[in-house]
């Protein structure tokens, strides 16, 4: 082989490299529905509420939904409940839907729903609901992780950890 | 995502490793990452197969904080040292420490409740502790 054949050669096999890496780092990053993406995973699913009947999300297509994954045993979401509570009453007329998913067991979730006056429905979701939360961005499946979805069913934002409330009002604010 | 980005996954932000002192003591160790923190009464250990058995694990005491939900509450920053008494481990064969636990990081986000795995030996009659073992993170992340 001459000089510009191994040239020639040496770029082709960079470029393979590159894209095998690049196809590499694509199928080994977990599938992640960014902003503007269905959040059909989300929306599709039905979850027991603390009275053990199934809740559909799609009871709130149309809604500005915002869905929280948490549990008790987290502080920091137990910290910012207090906030979507009022939220949810402030913006109820608007159209917003705040959906607690509780990866906690029934006992514990209605016990802190109780002393909060949760006014917005907490669904049960058990281990499975972070495996769900793993799909829709939480890769670490930490809490809390916050989706909010828009009118359409549309990822509007997600978050890993607690939101302020002058940041989630202003999300919410585009969206109603 | 405002607390993604510089997050430590569980098996890494507490950092777990173990090993058999003698036939009747387990070694169990903790390394907590900076700005994470492991509650106290979540620690759990046992030990299999029987008739390998554990006692109450011998825990330090913790940071006393005031929880809005759960009252006072111990928590562990840094290393920590747990002791486990053993029975029934013979010397010489193999058991398996079952370690569970919980913890959060400063930043405002808490991890669920991990059940851990390591399988030991107990040292053979008169040798000296085998080196510890340290938890292989269960999901390894592709940027590691």
């Amino acid at each position: 082989m001459n000089a510009w054949r191994w040239a020639l050669f040496g770029g082709l096999a960079a470029v393979a490299l590159a894209a095998g890496l690049w196809v590499g780092r694509e199928t080994l990053l977990p599938d992640t529905p960014r902003v503007g993406q269905s959040a059909g995973a989300l929306v599709g699913i039905a979850l027991p509420d603390v009275d053990g009947k199934s809740q559909a999300m799609t009871q709130w297509s149309g809604k500005v939904i915002v869905a929280n994954f948490w549990a008790t045993w987290c502080a920091p979401c137990r910290e910012e409940m207090p906030m979507f509570v009022r939220l949810q009453r402030e913006h109820a007329d608007k159209g917003l839907q705040f959906v607690g998913i509780a990866v906690d067991d029934a006992g514990k979730v209605r016990q802190f729903a109780q002393e909060i006056n949760l006014n917005y429905p907490a669904l049960i979701g058990g281990y499975g609901a972070m495996e769900l939360s793993k799909t829709l961005g939480n890769s670490l499946m930490a809490l809390p992780f916050t989706v909010i979805v828009d009118r359409q069913g549309r990822i509007a934002h997600t978050q890993l950890g607690p939101l302020k409330e002058e940041q989630l009002t202003r999300i919410i604010g585009h969206l109603l | 995502m405002a607390a993604g980005p510089n997050l430590l996954p569980a098996e890494q932000a507490f950092r777990l490793s173990a090993r058999v002192l003698d036939p009747s003591t387990l070694e169990v160790r903790y390394n907590i990452a900076d700005g994470y923190y492991l509650y106290r009464d979540k620690l759990r250990m046992s030990v299999e197969p029987p008739p390998a058995a554990s006692g109450a694990p011998l825990l330090p005491p913790g940071q006393v904080i005031e929880d809005a939900f759960f009252g006072k509450v111990q928590t562990y920053r840094g290393l920590v040292v747990v002791r486990v008494p053993l029975s029934g481990a013979r010397p010489g064969t193999g058991l398996t420490l079952v370690a569970d636990s919980q913890g959060c990081a400063d930043v405002g986000v808490c991890y669920p409740p991990q059940s851990q795995r390591l399988a030991l030996k107990v040292p053979a009659a008169g040798a000296s502790p085998e080196p510890p073992v340290e938890a292989v993170p269960a999901g390894k992340s592709f940027f590691n």
